[in-house]
């Protein structure tokens, strides 16, 4: 029951998120000031979600060298930067984790 | 006198029009290369959905209804760390934060359509759908039935998601561990996120906001993601407020 209602709440906000200003109100009534703020949402969020992805493992922080999602998220970056699709970085992520796995360095 | 320049004259429509045929189709077309993204993904999230506790039935309809992987993956999370119902909701509301950026982005191109098509689109729009639809819509010529292009790439992406989702809800545990699929999030993650750097204010949101995350990941319940992207975006801002005095 309560993993129901979770289920319809997230989807209610997923909604109301996404419906805001296309259906609801127009951007333009809001203050500059948050309409500059939403603008540093995407690379903020995003950024939050992929730093512990790269990082952290079983919790911990990793630095060393033998963080192979380090590289492998390095590498995906760098092949975003060239060619913006997420195919890219996904080939480019995961052939880099795969060898550096096989490698077993 | 060749027929096009005629046209050119006579007709005050532009040359080509792309009928919503057309659009629908060539947004199911260019939508392609992220659904190789969106099947790994999608078949993450169906694992996590069954390893989080949920039944297979409950797992598809938070897909199905919630449609979005980030939001999914972080209620999975806090499910399976039973956390309290609110902290759930409110953890998957902040990661849909970035929903609200795109909505009010795309707002002035669908203001023309009527209140059922934007509520559709809505539905349907995604990270993926943000990247693609707004420089399109922005594009020159004849604007009309672009929605459809919006609606044929969104569609196709949520059928594919749906459908990886469900071949994780149900196959999910045989796919071995050792491959590292949940790593594709990361990867999928780091494409949208490349793109939104493109000032130095963005790039001090996203350099704060990764920093605080690792800084404040023993927090429970996911609380550093809340609280680096609180601190990205008020980074962002400063340095924003900084360069305009």
């Amino acid at each position: 029951m309560k993993a129901w209602l979770i289920i319809c709440a997230v989807s209610l906000v997923t909604f109301g998120m996404r419906a805001s200003f296309m259906v609801f109100a127009d951007p333009h009534r809001f203050p500059h000031a948050f309409r500059q703020a939403l603008t540093f949402v995407p690379p903020a969020v995003l950024a939050a979600i992929v730093a512990p992805g790269l990082l952290l493992r079983d919790g911990l922080l990793d630095l060393s060298l033998s963080n192979e999602r380090l590289f492998a998220g390095l590498a995906a970056i760098v092949a975003t930067i060239f060619v913006r699709n997420a195919t890219a970085a996904i080939a480019a992520g995961m052939s880099t984790l795969w060898l550096l796995q096989w490698l077993g360095v | 006198m060749n027929v096009s320049s005629y046209t050119f004259i006579f007709s005050s429509a532009p040359l080509e029009i792309a009928s919503p045929r057309e659009e629908f189709w060539a947004g199911c077309r260019e939508v392609s290369p992220t659904l190789l993204g969106a099947i790994p993904f999608g078949l993450v999230a169906g694992i996590v959905a069954i390893a989080s506790g949920l039944t297979p039935l409950q797992g598809i309809a938070l897909s199905v209804l919630s449609f979005s992987g980030i939001a999914q993956l972080v209620t999975c999370q806090l499910i399976a760390a039973k956390a309290p119902a609110v902290v759930t909701v409110m953890a998957a509301a902040i990661v849909s934060l970035r929903l609200l950026m795109y909505s009010a982005a795309i707002a002035p191109h669908v203001a023309h359509l009527s209140r059922r098509w934007r509520a559709l689109l809505a539905f349907l729009m995604t990270d993926q759908s943000f990247a693609m639809t707004v420089p399109y819509f922005t594009k020159p010529g004849d604007a009309r039935y672009r929605h459809w292009y919006f609606l044929g790439s969104a569609l196709t992406l949520y059928l594919f998601w749906q459908a990886a989702v469900i071949v994780g809800v149900v196959a999910g545990a045989q796919v071995p561990s050792d491959w590292s699929l949940d790593f594709v999030v990361v990867l999928t993650f780091i494409a949208l996120l490349v793109p939104t750097v493109r000032t130095r204010a963005d790039l001090a949101a996203a350099i704060v906001a990764f920093g605080v995350a690792l800084a404040a990941a023993g927090l429970p319940y996911r609380l550093a993601l809340v609280i680096a992207s609180m601190a990205g975006i008020a980074a962002g801002m400063a340095i924003e407020l900084g360069r305009r005095k």
